[in-house]
């Protein structure tokens, strides 16, 4: 019967949609996939000597074990928003003469071959080859790392339950919310008391068993949980979730692109993939810790500040326009007979990069600590962003003909929704344009002058705001029926 | 209201719509009927210039509809889910319409209000997501959507699919009343004989891409159709 199971799996695998891609596509997939497990090999390897280096008077060991609380929760929280759950498949195996328990089984089975499964033996396999070729005690070090693998599996497990049921969730969540005040306010500090325990794992190798048992339990625990759902409404159907309607009739100040851009506001609130992107984007603001904390970067290579800046306001600008008209994918037809202006609809997404642009420009104050230079280029970078890269951005959506279910989570690494060939060149300007605008007057004039220029472009950008969009309308209405053609394929 | 001539839609050579000359004067209720793989929906994606057509051309109350975007004001269309917002309820979805169309709030309420029996208490104010709800309601949704803002032609994709029969009596009494009350064209296909022989003044028989029956509805005219098409199935 597993037997059976695999060659479906394998048919699946073999006949997803982001498998039967170009060439270049797989060769830069199996790239990226090399680079990231890559370095979490390398950060696994240097670890130790890095510790060692920066605490001398602390085991290297009790260092990772004093902080490894940290690393589980992030696990837990990546995992929460980017680990797909593979549960909607067992619809069509329901019907057929299979033991219910065994198709449960596999399908827990299965997600131990997650890619968020391998990050944490990627990272801490080298780690402990290290401990062990320093002479650690063997037996310790083994059970430690075992005991790891467990606890890695056990999150596995429960970030399904979380998914599954909102009281884990919000159990979860609120446990998270204390042991962070309760740090950040010093009145009580996790890490500590947590990082014995992880010692005491180490030290005493037979309590391995914990995390082996908590691993067992929480896929008991699963276990009872689909198998008491195994109906089509219980656990493997969709949460219907209830409808939270907001108030967003005091966008109607936006004229005739309010329409849309409430629509867009829910959207984005109502979808798991757009809530993704979001979330994306916001990680895209801690990219200028980069370099901006290397003195290397500010001395020796400024021309890259330009392109820091560009990504620290233009997390959402990028990963969101460039789908621009993907998300809108799914009721496409609709946008093309409804009595729409095209250039109304780009006017709308025009005015949301704008809006998100700014916010993520006010939540980049704290980079004042760096700095008022910085600070200026960051704000010149914000203007590029808005003043070109939103043009650039939506010109490349246009040659973007992915549809996109907007309500599932998009799969680590299968998430190849524009990107193709012509995605990377109109990505190229993206980011090399504000390194050329910024580094010429710079390197022949002055930092200030870089900045000017900087922030000139983008002014002008918005200038011929109109010039542009007309433009871009022109590109989108050309490719009109492909566009629906592409969107109304199925999956 | 409604001229095709020439129209001919191909892929990778093969013919799939032929219609040399058709006309549908306003206020006409329309039917279209024919196998699957006729045409139906290939003409109409063309009227609404979701395709575009090999040769030939549709012109809308004069304008031609793959070259001016001026038809969009007063068509409306239900053609398939794909005209659903998934991720709004179905009141937010009216009122989206509404918007779009030069409707506020309280015209929509107003219009929508009319078929509240229609919607049996299953899709306004239940705090659903239009995804959430089932295919016959997500049609009826979609189909209500299609009369808001005063549309004179408006086009239904198989309405009649998937409804449970007290919407269907009730959906053929709101499309006659359309076409004869308020001279608003009507077209419609369907493959459920019965229903279009009731709703149409007019049923045309489509058959791979031809156009190969045009008729006036009389009594007799069920009786034809259902000898054409058992008919057909034999050869």
């Amino acid at each position: 019967m597993i037997k059976r199971f695999l060659s479906l799996e394998w048919k699946q695998f073999r006949r997803a949609s982001y498998f039967q891609k170009g060439v270049a596509i797989k060769i830069l997939l199996f790239l990226a996939v090399l680079y990231f497990g890559g370095i979490a090999i390398f950060i696994g390897g240097i670890m130790f000597f890095g510790l060692k280096k920066t605490f001398p008077d602390i085991d290297p060991i009790v260092m990772v074990n004093n902080y490894l609380v940290y690393w589980v929760l992030f696990e837990l929280m990546i995992r929460y928003f980017m680990q797909q759950l593979p549960v909607m498949n067992i619809k069509p195996l329901m019907i057929i003469p299979i033991k219910r328990n065994s198709v449960i089984h596999y399908l827990l089975g299965k997600t131990t071959l997650s890619f968020f499964n391998f990050i944490s033996p990627l990272l801490f396999l080298p780690f402990t080859i290290v401990l062990l070729f320093q002479g650690y005690p063997v037996v310790n070090v083994i059970l430690w790392f075992f005991a790891l693998m467990c606890i890695t599996l056990s999150i596995n497990f429960l970030n399904f339950l979380v998914n599954k049921s909102n009281t884990v969730f919000y159990g979860i969540a609120s446990a998270v919310i204390a042991i962070v005040a309760l740090r950040y306010f010093n009145i009580f500090d996790i890490t500590e008391p947590v990082g014995k325990i992880f010692n005491g794992l180490y030290n005493q190798p037979y309590l391995a068993i914990i995390p082996l048992l908590m691993m067992i339990g929480l896929y008991k625990a699963n276990f009872d949980f689909i198998r008491k759902g195994f109906y089509l409404d219980g656990a493997i159907s969709k949460k219907v979730k209830e409808v939270n309607a907001t108030d967003l009739s005091w966008m109607d100040r936006f004229g005739s692109v309010a329409p849309f851009l409430k629509n867009d506001i829910k959207m984005i609130t109502r979808n798991a993939r757009p809530k993704q992107v979001v979330l994306m984007s916001f990680f895209f603001l801690f990219y200028g810790l980069f370099f901006f904390t290397q003195k290397m970067y500010i001395e020796e290579m400024p021309y890259l500040l330009g392109f820091a800046s560009i990504f620290i306001t233009g997390g959402f600008l990028l990963s969101f326009g460039q789908l621009v008209p993907s998300w809108d994918s799914e009721y496409y037809k609709l946008l093309m007979s409804q009595n729409i202006p095209y250039r109304q609809y780009l006017e709308s997404k025009w005015y949301l990069m704008v809006f998100a642009v700014i916010v993520a420009f006010i939540l980049s104050t704290p980079y004042l600590y760096f700095g008022l230079d910085i600070y200026l280029i960051i704000a010149a970078g914000a203007l590029f962003n808005i003043g070109l890269n939103t043009f650039i951005t939506l010109f490349g959506g246009a040659l973007n003909r992915v549809p996109i279910e907007l309500d599932t989570k998009a799969k680590a690494f299968s998430n190849t929704n524009g990107f193709n060939p012509t995605q990377l060149l109109i990505a190229l300007p993206k980011m090399i344009l504000p390194i050329i605008i910024f580094f010429i007057p710079y390197h022949f004039i002055s930092f200030n002058a870089g900045l000017v220029a900087l922030a000139l472009s983008g002014v002008i950008g918005i200038l011929f705001k109109n010039f542009f969009l007309n433009q871009i309308e022109q590109v989108y209405q050309k490719g009109k029926y492909k566009t629906i053609a592409a969107f109304s394929e199925k999956k | 209201m409604i001229t095709t001539s020439n129209l001919t839609k191909a892929y990778n050579g093969v013919t799939v719509l032929n219609i040399e000359n058709l006309d549908i004067p306003k206020g006409q209720s329309f039917g279209l009927v024919g196998n699957n793989g006729a045409g139906k929906t290939t003409y109409f994606s063309l009227l609404l210039d979701l395709i575009q057509p090999t040769t030939g051309h549709i012109k809308n109350k004069d304008i031609l509809v793959n070259e001016s975007e001026d038809w969009k004001p007063f068509t409306s269309s239900f053609i398939d889910e794909s005209f659903l917002i998934g991720y709004l309820t179905a009141e937010e979805y009216f009122y989206f319409i509404g918007e779009l169309r030069g409707q506020n709030k309280s015209d929509v309420d107003a219009l929508v209000s009319q078929f509240e029996d229609f919607f049996h208490d299953e899709i306004l104010g239940k705090k659903k997501y239009l995804r959430d709800l089932s295919k016959g309601n997500q049609k009826k949704a979609g189909i209500v959507a299609a009369l808001i803002g005063n549309p004179e032609v408006i086009i239904l994709d198989e309405p009649f699919a998937n409804l449970d029969p007290t919407t269907q009596i009730r959906l053929k009494s709101i499309i006659k009343n359309l076409a004869e009350k308020q001279g608003v064209t009507v077209l419609i296909s369907s493959h459920d004989l019965l229903h279009v022989t009731d709703v149409c003044e007019r049923i045309v028989v489509l058959e791979k891409g031809e156009l190969v029956k045009d008729l006036v509805t009389s009594t007799e005219t069920l009786k034809e159709l259902e000898a054409h098409f058992a008919g057909s199935e034999l050869v």
